[in-house]
């Protein structure tokens, strides 16, 4: 029973960052229809911040971790209005290449920047355990728990209660609609970017005092957090994040009873399920011609 | 007359050294210079540096420079492929040392025979390479180290003096899966009980659903077939769980790499003994040089790829140009079956009729930060008898 506890633990603090990357990326779809292959290089490059602020500059925990996810939002606001912006009426071939191509070069930056070597990056509640009977967890994991529920509140209120919050919601529905009744739908979009690189550095911040932060980090948590996105229905940004904790969950099960090295595996086989059997994923709507 | 004869001759004898000196010997290096194993790349560029500016700071070798070509082959057998022809079409290189991993190498051997390129292994470790080298059918493949079923037969005898049971976590590699293979065999033999074998993908975030499963079937030793930047989490997340096993390592566990990466708390790794052919105590000189140079730990790759320049490569180069004259790529091949170098920092390196050499099998241990070789052993094929 304790086994079972700790792994769903395990599958909780995973699904907590596949979802916060998840939310930035489902969010980015539904606001300006456009698939961002760089989101997992936003969460390492909030990584590699938070790494600098923390151990080169010294700076208190939670201090380090708003500096990181300060500093992805605003990174978030260039990327939108550099790259986004250039590509937004451009065909899905272009947006395609243009964002995966954003993922290579700044892969590779941070490999000239901060070198091959991977950095770590403890904590005091990294290192310490809360200890229930047989079951031990870094206070981390918990803590990563606890904000994630606060982070996904405070999203709630902000996309419901606030006027552009409102908008975002607006533009996922009908763009062109939306420009016609007079929203800024640049300064929309440049909002969910910035919401998105916040995300990715809070996320950042709070998780890899667990794991280790390099270059490529990237890569594999965009496809999960792809295939949250797909499982929880396109655009949907309370089934990606439901489906972020489902798959989270269901890769720590897998690992723990049934096979570790087929564990990555899991998220796509979930993925392929759900397509085959709700093409509109699970909380989306289908849509009828 | 006489004296102009005089001229002529001199002219005449000193010409092969005058042409010699003006073609360079070029030496590729090959390794992960990108991808999640770009640290062994980095290490080898590093290495590879080092030792051609020694070299060529003292002439080059019997008066020809060497100049380095790099080939990032993405620890990947297919990049591998890339890299070599890359390192032969492009950059028209005499000899490559390289690939560090072992699905690179594996990747790698069908293509330097049909190239004809001589290739000398620093760092792969599975057990085919040897079989499918020299008398293998792959003349044009040499290996320094030695590799996992030289190593497992050995350790393994090691780890039964104090353990019954081992569960084996494994990178799911050619390197990886080549040591797992290897250990099951040199357990049994060695009466451990095998009591499950894991495999990982490297860069792995959480590895906690897998120390569950050891929990479960409660080994008394685990053994870690993994590179550094992985299994310093790993002992991080070993630690949190409150496992007490005993760790064996094969890879990069027991290094200063590792050190560096938790040097927040170096006695994450107290106690835990690897198999391996170098550490930088070998060569405390290397050591000195390589920090002064780089600012920065030792690295193994780069270390094992420098010295099979120096004590491989360097000498087959000049036993090539003192016989032939010649340093072309059958001449290096013949002259590296030739080789017998007695004092090399790992133990004497002569190729066997597998293009295998027996350098020495070391066993490391780390505690309060600190590395110590605590066997030196003897290799030799008597092993796999």
């Amino acid at each position: 029973m304790e086994d079972l506890l700790e792994q769903t633990i395990h599958g909780l603090t995973l699904g907590s960052m596949y979802a916060m990357v998840a939310t930035g990326l489902a969010l980015m779809f539904g606001v300006v229809r456009l698939v961002n292959f760089a989101h997992g290089e936003f969460f390492m490059l909030g990584a590699y911040t938070f790494w600098f602020a923390f151990q080169e500059l010294d700076l208190p925990y939670p201090v380090a971790g708003l500096v990181a996810a300060a500093a992805m939002a605003a990174f978030g606001g260039v990327y939108q209005r550099t790259i986004i912006r250039a590509i937004l009426e451009r065909s899905w071939h272009v947006q395609l290449i243009a964002t995966l191509a954003t993922s290579i070069v700044l892969t590779n930056l941070a490999v000239i920047v901060f070198g091959t070597q991977a950095k770590e990056v403890p904590t005091r509640l990294s290192a310490t355990v809360f200890q229930a009977g047989g079951l031990r967890i870094a206070w981390q994991r918990l803590l990563v728990l606890g904000a994630s529920v606060v982070i996904f509140a405070a999203l709630h209120w902000f996309v419901k209660r606030t006027k552009i919050g409102k908008a975002m919601r607006a533009m996922s529905q009908n763009r062109e609609a939306c420009a016609v009744v007079g929203v800024d739908v640049q300064r929309v979009a440049l909002v969910t970017f910035a919401l998105g690189g916040l995300l990715a550095g809070g996320a950042a911040a709070l998780v890899t005092p667990l794991f280790n932060i390099f270059p490529d980090m990237g890569a594999l948590l965009t496809l999960k957090a792809f295939a949250a996105v797909i499982v929880g229905g396109f655009g949907y940004v309370h089934g990606a994040i439901a489906a972020s904790f489902i798959i989270g969950v269901s890769e720590s099960l897998a690992a723990g009873y049934i096979s570790y090295a087929y564990k990555d595996a899991i998220a796509f086989v979930i993925m392929i399920a759900v397509l085959l059997w709700r093409p509109q994923g699970l909380f989306g709507r289908r849509i009828g011609i | 007359m006489r004296i102009a004869l005089l001229v002529l001759i001199t002219l005449l004898a000193a010409l092969p050294a005058w042409a010699q000196g003006g073609s360079p010997i070029r030496v590729g290096f090959a390794s992960a210079i990108s991808g999640p194993s770009a640290i062994t790349g980095e290490g080898v560029i590093w290495g590879g540096t080092m030792i051609v500016e020694e070299f060529n700071a003292r002439g080059g070798i019997m008066g020809r420079k060497i100049e380095a070509y790099f080939a990032d082959n993405k620890a990947t057998p297919g990049e591998a492929v890339s890299a070599v022809r890359r390192l032969v079409d492009v950059d028209k290189v005499d000899v490559i040392i390289g690939q560090t991993h072992s699905g690179a190498c594996l990747g790698a051997m069908p293509i330097v025979k049909e190239l004809q390129v001589p290739m000398v292994i620093e760092s792969c470790s599975n057990p085919k390479i040897r079989e499918l080298s020299g008398k293998g059918g792959n003349e044009w493949t040499f290996r320094v180290n030695i590799d996992d079923e030289i190593m497992a037969n050995t350790f393994a005898k090691s780890m039964a003096r104090s353990a019954k049971s081992a569960s084996m976590i494994a990178q799911n590699d050619d390197f990886g899966r080549g040591a797992a293979a290897a250990y099951d065999v040199a357990f049994k033999r060695a009466g451990v009980k095998l009591a499950s074998t894991e495999f990982f993908d490297r860069g792995q975030a959480d590895y906690r659903p897998l120390m569950t499963r050891i929990k479960r079937t409660a080994p008394d030793a685990v053994l870690l077939v993994m590179l550094a930047s992985d299994a310093s989490v790993f002992m991080r997340q070993f630690r949190e769980l409150g496992l007490t096993q005993k760790i064996y390592a094969r890879g990069s566990v027991a290094t200063v790499e590792f050190l560096n990466q938790v040097k927040d708390n170096p006695s994450i790794g107290d106690g835990i003994i690897e198999a391996s052919f170098w550490t930088a105590s070998l060569d405390p000189d290397w050591e000195r040089k390589w920090l002064e140079r780089w600012k920065t730990p030792v690295r193994v790759h780069g270390s094992m790829a420098a010295l099979t320049f120096k004590y491989a490569v360097a000498p087959a180069l000049e036993l090539a140009i003192k016989k032939t004259g010649r340093a072309d790529r059958t001449a290096i091949r013949d002259a590296l079956e030739q080789i017998d170098v007695k004092d090399s920092p790992v133990g004497p390196i002569k190729f066997d009729e597998n293009h295998q050499a027996w350098i020495n099998m070391i066993l490391i241990e780390m505690r309060g930060g600190q590395l110590k070789v605590i066997e030196k052993l003897p290799t030799s094929p008597a092993i796999l008898r």
